[in-house]
Order: C-alpha cells, then structure tokens, then sequence
C-alpha cells in the first residue's frame, strides 16, 4: 500500500492507493507546524489501516518553500570563482559573499589559477561572522569540478556544511547556479532537522516503508538522499496537481491541465502522458534556480478572485483576492458567489452572494441568473485567454537546429483536464471559452496527494566529453574521469546508461522505473587551424516524470 | 539575488545551425557557435530582464527576390540554413521596428556581406546577403527609406557593397585589413559609390595589426561624424569577429573590450553576426560583450583569458597611418561633397566587372548600365556569364525609382533578345513584383 501525503496551504490530504485503486482519503487542516500537521494527518490515515501495510511513503512539503518565502534562511557564506564575464557582485547572495580570484573556461581548461590565500582569508572571514555553512561555486565548474573541489578541500573541516555547485545541476547557468547552491547550504539544517523529526514520528508510529519526497518535477527522490539538494523539495505542488492529472485521467494527446484554486489558477501541458518541462529551472522566491520543474504558469484568477467591472462595463476577474467569497463573509463578490447565486453550490449565504453580485448586474440591468452565467463566462474567459498566451509562449521558445525549424513543432492542446476546487461548475463554460473538450477527474479534491503517491522517481544527467582535453564530466554524479581520443557518442551513450541507472537506483528507484530518455545527443568535431582536434560530447539523459507501473488510470 | 535588468532591452536572435556546414573541416561549420552559446548560457545572459530571445523562421523566396537575382533560381543556390540566417535577421528586424525591443543582434549562421546582387553561387563563405534581405524586407513592411549599414567585418563586405552601389538612399561604411593582404582584395577610398549614389559608399581599408585604439579612433573622428550627416532611419551593424587577436584567417588586433566599445558607441538598431572563426577564443567572449553592449549593461569585466599575456597595443606607426588615412577621408566624405559632373543626367552608363566565387570555383562576367538619374537610384539592368554556362539579363526597378527610371527598366527587359540569355529577370520594386523568364 501507497501512503501520499500532500501538504498545502489550507488542507493536508493523505491519501492510501493499493495497486491501482484509491482505497481512501483524508483531509486535515494545515496548521502553522508542519510536523503536528503531518502527525495528525498520519493519525487519521492510521485509523485505517495497520503501519506495516504501509509499503511506501510520499510526501510533497512546504517546509522549503515555506522558509524561502518568510525569509527564515540560515546565515551563508559562499565563496565564488568567476573569473572575466558578468561582473560576480551582481549576483551577491547572502551576508558572506566572497569572490576569489580564480577562473576556468567553456572547455573546462584553467585560465587563471585559484587562488589558495584568497580562499583561505574568505573562509577565516565567513567563519569570523560565526557562519557554519558554506556554498562553493565556479563558473564553468560543470565542465571541470577541479577549484569547487579544490576550495573544499583547502577548508576542510572549517565548515559543518558545504553545497557545491556543480552537484546540484548539470546545466550551464553561473548566477543560477550561485543561487541553487546558496538555497542547498542555506536550506541545509532546517531540511536536516525537519527529516530527523519526521523521520522520529515515523518510526513512533511504526512505518517502515521507504520514504520519499515530491519535487517541483514531478519525480520522487528518497528522503535520505534529499539532504544534500534541500531546495528540490520546495514548491512541489504545483508538480503534484499535474502528476495527480496524470493519475487520475491519463492525460492522451496534448492535455492542457488547469488546476483552479482560490486565488490563482495553474496551468501545464502534459504531451503523450509526459508533462512539459521548463527550459532552465524553478523561479523560488526572489532566486532564479536550476532546479528542474514541469512548465507551469499561474494567473490570478481563482474561485475567491474579486468580480468587477472595468470602465466600459466589462466583467473582470481578479488577479486580486480580497478575502473569502461574499456569501461566506468576505468583502467583495467572487465566481464562487455566482456558483452559490446560480444554486450550484449550497454553501454559505446565498443572499450574500446575490447582493454582492447585484452590484455588477445592475450596471447591465441583468437579473441575478444572467449576472451569475456572465460572471462565469468571464472566469472561463479569462483562463482561457491566459492559457492561449502560456501556449503561445511554448510554442516561441527558441530552436537551434535545421532539423526543429523545419518540423516546427507546436503546441496544440487537444483536450483540457481541469482540477481543484469547484472545477465541475466551471466546465461548461471553460470548454465554450478553451473550444476545447474538457474533463474533470474522479477524486479531484486529493488529487494531488494522488500525484504525489504514484510519481516516480526522477533524475538527470549531463554529460560533456572533450577529447582535445581528454575527459568526460558528469557533473551531477560526480564523474570526472578521463578519456581517449577514440571517445565517441556511443561510448558516451553507453557510460551515460550506466551512470544514470546507478544514480537512479541510489535515489530509491525500482528497476521498472528506469524509462531513460535521451533529452540531447550531440557530436562536434573540433577543428582547429585546418585539421580536427578532437571531439566535443554533450549528452543529456533522463528519467521522465511519470507514474509508478503499478499505478493504472482509472480509479 | 533578483534578476539584473538591463537599461535597454535588447532581441536575441540566436540561431548555430548546429547540424549545417559548408564541409566537415571548414570554418564555416556545426562547432562554430557552440561556445559562444556556452558563455552566453553560462553567463545569464538569457535571465537578464530586457534581453529577449527570439525565435527564428527561415525566410521565403520571395524575401529574397526583393534583392537578389539568383541564378537560375534560390533553390538552386540556397539551403535551409542561409534560409534560416536571413529569416533570424527579419526577425531582429521585426522586433526593432515594432518596438518590442531597441535593439537586436541576430547571433546566425552562415554570412552573408559578400553575396551580391546577382548570386550564381558562394563566395567567401556567403550565398545569400542576410543584411540586405533585412532592409529591404524592412523597407518594404514599414516604410523606411534611409538606412546606414556599419560593415566591421575584418573582409570587404563587397556584397553588400555592390547591392548598395547605387543606392543613394543607403550608407554603406565599410571597416577592414586592407585588402591588399586579405580576401577579397577590394574597399579601396576609391570605390565610393556609383554615378546615382557618390560618397554614400566609404571604404575605410586598415593596416594589419590595427588595435583597439585605431578601431576607436576611425568610429570616433569618421564612421560617427558620417552617420551624424547622412541621418539614417535606421543602423545596421554587420558585425564580423574575425578583427579579433586571436583569429585565425585575419592579421587584426582587435578585442572583446573594443567591440564592446564599439557597439556602444555606433548604438546600432540591429546587429548581424558576420565572420568570425577564433571559435573557442574570441567569439564567447566579444559575442557576450557585444550583447551587454546592446542591453546597455556595463561590460567593463568582460575580456578574453589570454588578452593579458597575448594582446599587443598597436604601434605608434599604425597609429599615425589610420590618422592620416582618416584627415584624408573625413575631408572628403563628411566635409566634402562628391562633385557628379562627370555623369549626366538622364544618360545612361557601362561598367564591366570579372568576379570569382572563392568557395564555389565560379567565374562570372557583369556589365552593368545604368541610367544615371538625380531623383532616384536609378534604372539598372545587369547582364551576367558564368562558368556554369548561364548568360542571363537582370533588369532591376529601385524601390523608390522615379517614373522615368521606372519606364526605362520596362523598356530594357521588354525588348531584351529572349534567345540570346538563359534566363531573364525583372525586380520591379515598386510594383512588389519579380518575373523570371
């Protein structure tokens, strides 16, 4: 049996799948602690069933998330090689930022050498602030790990925890790369602790299952083996909505996924059963990531966004979000005051809604049915507007080759799922608004702690060869290792396989797991004056998201 | 941190064409762009707030036809990649003239200053001129009518030079090695425009080992004086690398830092990727100054690995050589006026002319007339040979000709002898047409 756990700003939803079938779900109210939180949502699943039944455990948290956004981050020291380019004080993160002389190039060969008494004095000036956490990061230090390395090892043991940079992605990207490794440092002893205590409320309770945590990918990675990369465990919902979409409808074709909460509604689009990633990484707070996330968008209109009217009488839906619809006490009308106008849905006060409505139809002289339908055409209206700009942005994103600007591929959404909230009493009018058929899966209510529990695990790699220099850097392993000048793509494709298989099953995943996709595969000759060089390798691999096999759609 | 924003924002139109190459070991290949797109990646460029990257489309034939002949026809002379190239400048161009951004540099492959008029196949690594096919394009679209293209590559951008020939409407400045020691061997103070379009062509040849100071210099005391007078609507910047230090086809001495400078200084509308072969040593590092240039973001830390060890200022005696070459130049085309007695009004004149397709192996004979005319560029009709057997008559109408120009070109292509040329063609630009026979 499948425990998924999905914490979210209101409600905490646990879910207990067997095989495929949703044997049952309960709800909580999130509190400020997220550890009572995820005990009292344990203990409502416990009345169910024994802790031993229980053969895996998943959860999506907010406890990242959380301390990036209120700004509860550990005090950082980094330390910084950049060398020429983009001035590095641009990217100043945290109170100890420290540049040192230093510098690699695109190949991965030392242009200037790191400089041992820069390094030392940065670390004698970061401890001096009584810091015990450090980042390290290169520019270029994916494509030879040997100053990030080389700093550590000049501090070693000066620092209780040390992030590096070239772990934490494969990816080029320098500024990003600074804040990646700042959040893993910097998200270090809080993530640490929160697992100790988990992990003591677990073995309390008596689950033994293996446990694992969402991230923004929409993968799982074990829990133990998230220590080091804190920060992919924040802002996981958003993967978990679209991992549950997946779940629970199968998403076929190209699926636009609109999961429509209170303030804001999420879109993503998921292509033959595997979502869409973003290009670069996860936007956290006010810091640029390298974090790999599914392509999500938000827009601020939700079941609780404000009603009004612009000048020329138009209906608009938020972005803004006043407070609780009007028929439950809040200040100004809502589309759920239209659901509850219209008799679609029986909570709170109807003659509420009706009076805060009155104000937007009197402006027409409608009557309170025709206000209620123009309120939700507008809703549908304003989504469906939105989500033709996220599709339009898909479909401008830049192509390098030949090849993808002849085939030109687009987007083009063949059916919409829709998820969250009141998604049911909006439908109708989303498929007139999207022209596009729209379904509404079972169990919408938790179908993101569905999501979480039957998201497989993810991971990727990138590997560069480089016979003029004569190495092969997997960054994301930890694979710097030489090669010959004989290397060529097979062989890369070959090691690749090999490393990703391990680095997958170290992160908990099951041999039916491990679907690689090779993402980039591509083979530069290196031609210098007139003769060839070398050759230069980049290879990207990946395991997809995508659900466990043993989960079938259709609950 | 928050993302940087730059002051100005700027289009990015980045296209490597990684899976085209003119051959395996050529300079014009896959390998070409790739480190430069590691740097810009690695740098941030792309999360910069202002700097917008574009998507490419190729361009149609039809955007050709607006400047070229092409014989027998652009499919014949042209792959998707050149397609490709010319398309991404259109892009740049679009999003200038719509004002989505200020400026834009179209980061493509292959080249295309040294494709003229008539295009029978490649020279100097170019078939199809990118730069030209964009302002025509623009012309065309939005209604401009006087631009001025800045050619800073290290090789004559004779191409673009003879497209614009006649043109008095565009301002063609060419800076390059003199072409007594580099391909193609032409750009001399002489070559200064045709009977229609005199002093509208400046050629400004410089000694090898020219440096930073002497590039600075010639920008400051004649390429911006010459912009100031001409008044163009727009500047287009062909921006060859191959004046770096470290190139390996040129002798030049120039650096990231100084074509950072200069593209400060020219604050070029639409920047356009020409020559450039030090792949892995120069293009990362002036590709990535250029871009923070354009987006107005201080490039002051932006320089090569090796500039400190490798790059020579230039010697005093090249200094005294550019500021003489410039004195002489500046009296002529900003202080002077190009006296057209020697042309009178309304005859029409011959010029012949031999030219040799480098990478294609191609000879091709022209002799031109055209109609010298003071309202407009006037009519010009082209009658070219080449080695492949062709033997074809070009008949060209300028976009803004006159009446009288315009009757002329009818004139020259209805009663053209159809049996003595393989093909025949009329660009009738103010009608938007093309014909081929």
């Amino acid at each position: 049996m499948i425990l998924g756990l999905d914490v979210g700003g209101t409600h905490t939803d646990a879910v207990l799948i067997e095989a495929d079938r949703l044997l049952c779900a309960t709800k909580t109210v999130t509190q400020p602690d997220l550890l009572a939180t995820l005990r009292s949502a344990l203990d409502g699943t416990l009345a169910e069933v024994a802790p031993d039944a229980i053969e895996r455990l998943v959860f999506s948290t907010t406890m990242a998330t959380n301390a990036i956004v209120q700004d509860e981050l550990e005090d950082t020291g980094m330390i910084v090689a950049a060398g020429p380019g983009m001035d590095p004080g641009w990217f100043a993160v945290g109170p100890a930022y420290h540049v040192v002389p230093g510098c690699l190039d695109h190949q991965g060969f030392e242009t200037l050498p790191l400089d041992h008494q820069a390094v030392l004095a940065a670390g004698r000036a970061i401890r001096a602030q009584g810091i015990d956490v450090l980042g390290v990061v290169g520019k270029f230090s994916v494509r030879n790990p040997a100053h990030e390395q080389q700093i550590v090892e000049w501090l070693e043991g000066q620092f209780g925890h040390v992030a590096l940079g070239h772990q934490a992605s494969g990816k080029l990207d320098f500024p990003r790369r600074i804040c990646t490794t700042y959040l893993n440092a910097a998200l270090s002893g809080i993530h640490r602790r929160f697992t100790e205590a988990l992990t003591r409320i677990l073995d309390e309770k008596g689950i033994k299952a293996p446990r694992y945590v969402l991230k923004p990918d929409g993968g799982t990675t074990r829990l133990d083996a998230s220590l080091p990369f804190p920060a992919q465990t924040a802002q996981s919902g958003p993967a978990a909505s679209v991992m549950g979409a997946l779940a629970m409808d199968g998403c076929p074709g190209t699926t636009l996924v609109l999961d429509v909460g209170g303030t804001t509604t999420d879109m993503a689009v998921v292509l033959d059963g595997v979502p869409l990633l973003e290009r670069t990484g996860i936007q956290l707070g006010r810091f640029g990531t390298l974090i790999r996330s599914l392509l999500t968008k938000s827009v601020g209109i939700g079941g609780d966004s404000e009603v009004h009217l612009d000048e020329a009488g138009r209906i608009l839906i938020g972005p803004r979000r006043r407070g609780r619809p009007a028929a439950l006490g809040g200040p100004a009308p809502t589309p759920t005051d239209a659901m509850i106008l219209l008799g679609r849905l029986t909570v709170g006060d109807a003659l509420g809604a009706a009076s805060a409505l009155a104000a937007i139809g009197g402006r027409h002289g409608w009557n309170p049915a025709v206000t209620g339908e123009q309120v939700l055409e507008a809703t549908a209206q304003g989504i469906a507007a939105a989500a033709r700009e996220f599709i339009a942005e898909i479909n401008a994103r830049p192509v390098y080759t030949i090849h993808e600007v002849l085939e030109n591929q687009r987007i083009v959404p063949t059916s919409a799922v829709l998820i969250g909230g009141p998604v049911s009493h909006l439908a109708p009018y989303l498929e007139k608004a999207l022209g596009l058929p729209c379904r509404v899966p079972p169990h919408h209510g938790v179908v993101n702690a569905v999501g979480a529990a039957v998201a497989r695990v993810t991971a990727e790699i990138t590997l560069q060869a480089d016979t003029e220099r004569g190495t092969v850097v997997i960054p994301e392993a930890n694979l710097n290792q030489s090669v010959d000048a004989g290397f060529d793509l097979a062989q890369a494709i070959a090691l690749g396989r090999e490393v990703i298989t391990r680095m997958a099953t170290d992160l908990g995943a099951a041999s039916e797991d491990l679907e690689i996709s090779t993402v980039e595969a591509q083979s530069f000759n290196m031609i210098r004056g007139y003769s060839r060089r070398g050759r230069n390798i980049r290879l990207r691999m990946c395991l997809a998201p995508g659900l466990i096999p043993a989960w079938k759609r259709g609950v | 941190m928050t993302f940087l924003r730059a002051p100005r924002r700027t289009g990015l139109i980045f296209f490597p064409a990684y899976d085209w190459a003119i051959s395996p070991n050529h300079p014009e290949r896959e390998e070409r762009l790739l480190y430069t797109q590691d740097q810009v990646l690695e740098e941030g460029l792309l999360d910069v707030e202002g700097i917008v990257e574009y998507k490419v489309r190729p361009a149609a034939h039809t955007d050709i036809q607006r400047t070229h002949f092409c014989v027998p026809d652009e499919a014949a002379v042209t792959t998707e990649s050149h397609l490709i190239a010319a398309g991404g400048c259109i892009v740049a161009g679009d999003a200038v003239m719509k004002g989505e951004v200020a400026n834009a540099f179209a980061l493509v492959r292959p080249p295309g200053h040294h494709a003229m008029r008539v295009v029978h196949g490649n020279r100097g690594f170019c078939n199809i001129n990118i730069e030209a096919i964009m302002i025509e394009y623009l012309r065309e679209t939005y209604g401009i009518r006087r631009v001025a293209i800045v050619d800073t590559d290290c090789h004559h951008g004779d191409g673009t030079q003879n497209i614009y020939w006649h043109d008095p409407d565009t301002l063609f400045i060419s800076l390059h090695q003199d072409g007594r020691t580099l391909y193609p061997g032409s750009g001399f103070p002489e070559e200064a425009g045709g009977p229609n379009a005199r002093g509208a062509t400046l050629n400004i040849p410089l000694p090898p080992r020219t440096g930073e100071a002497g590039f600075l210099f010639v920008l400051d005391e004649l390429v911006l004086p010459m912009l100031a007078k001409f008044k163009p609507e727009l500047i287009v910047n062909s921006a060859g690398q191959d004046n770096h230090f470290n190139d390996p086809i040129t002798d030049m001495n120039f650096t990231a830092q100084g074509y950072a400078t200069l593209t400060a200084r020219l604050k070029p509308h639409i920047a356009v990727l020409e020559g450039g072969y030090a792949v892995e040593n120069a293009l990362p590092y002036m590709n990535v100054g250029i871009i923070m240039a354009m987006a107005g973001l201080d490039f002051a830390t932006v320089k090569e690995p090796n500039y400190d060890r490798d790059y020579q200022p230039q010697p005093a005696n090249i200094t005294r050589s550019i500021e003489k070459l410039v004195r002489g130049l500046k009296a002529t085309f900003v202080e002077g006026n190009f006296p057209r007695d020697e042309f009178k009004e309304g005859e029409t004149y011959g010029f012949s002319r031999n030219i040799f397709y480098d990478t294609d192996g191609i000879f091709e004979k022209q002799r031109e007339q055209i109609r010298c005319c003071r309202d407009c560029a006037g009519a010009l009709a082209i009658e070219s040979t080449s080695s492949l057997g062709e033997h074809i008559l070009a008949v060209h109408i300028p976009l803004y000709a006159c009446p009288v120009c315009q009757q002329t070109a009818r004139d020259w292509f209805a009663r053209a002898p159809r049996r003595e040329f393989t093909h025949l063609y009329l660009q009738d630009r103010p009608n938007k047409s093309y014909e081929r026979l």
